[in-house]
């Protein structure tokens, strides 16, 4: 079982996204169950929390969506544009920084 | 946990202010993420009712999420996100249109206008024929 996620995740859903959009295009089922894979349910979205992610990625020209039939249901397939390859540089680089940041001064106050 | 009523979330995203094609479009993504939810717990060998209440329970309750939706300012109508500039907008769009509003009314009811029209015209004829008439037969007498 995941346990549950902490506040301070917020804006983790979003670069985790972006970097699975990096690899495939993928639709939103698939997403939360390649989140939870990759991530070894370390961190377990809700299920409805990645559709408003989507659509705001979207709607700011980090994300295109294209309709594709499968087995009789009609998915929305998303995939990154530059803007978003772009995006997920910049998290990436701030997120390396955050946490190089926390454990050094985490390894320091257990040093102290 | 009850069955998701898509349509209800429909209505209340619209409500919250969602644009139409993102309420639309979130709602026909999620009902097809419950079907997948629901077929994957028949794969693992529950019930079909089981399957269905599990899936609504992973999916979360509709509150949970009206409210994350209503959260990206950016899927919302340009009235919800700037409330004061529709509240000058509106009226004076209104007032600006207002005196148009007979020329659109026209256009729109352009086959019942004309229909109109050709009735009256055909009555005015018929009176002026009558009031010939009885003009010609007081002068001839």
């Amino acid at each position: 079982m995941a346990q549950s996620n902490p506040p301070f995740m917020s804006g983790v859903p979003e670069l985790l996204l972006l970097r699975l959009l990096h690899e495939q295009e993928m639709y939103g089922y698939e997403l939360v169950r390649s989140i939870k894979q990759v991530t070894k349910e370390a961190i377990s979205l809700g299920e409805g929390v990645i559709y408003p992610v989507l659509h705001s990625l979207e709607r700011n020209g980090a994300l295109k969506s294209r309709r594709k039939a499968v087995s009789g249901r009609t998915r929305v397939y998303y995939s990154l544009t530059k803007k978003g390859r772009d995006r997920l540089a910049k998290l990436r680089n701030d997120w390396s920084r955050i946490q190089g940041g926390v454990a050094t001064a985490l390894e320091s106050g257990a040093n102290a | 946990m009850r069955e998701p009523d898509f349509n209800d979330l429909a209505a209340r995203l619209l409500k919250s202010g969602i644009t139409p094609y993102h309420a639309h479009r979130t709602v026909n993504e999620l009902r097809d993420h419950y079907d997948d939810l629901v077929d994957a717990a028949v794969d693992d060998g529950a019930s079909s009712k089981i399957a269905r209440r599990r899936a609504a329970t992973e999916l979360g309750t509709m509150e949970d999420f009206v409210t994350q939706m209503a959260a990206h300012r950016e899927l919302k109508t340009w009235a919800f996100r700037y409330p004061q500039l529709a509240v000058v907008v509106y009226p004076l769009a209104c007032l600006a249109i207002l005196p148009a509003m007979p020329v659109f009314a026209g256009i729109a009811h352009r086959t019942t206008l004309m229909r109109w029209g050709i009735s009256l015209l055909g009555a005015a004829l018929v009176t002026a024929m009558m009031m010939l008439v009885m003009q010609l037969s007081i002068i001839l007498g």
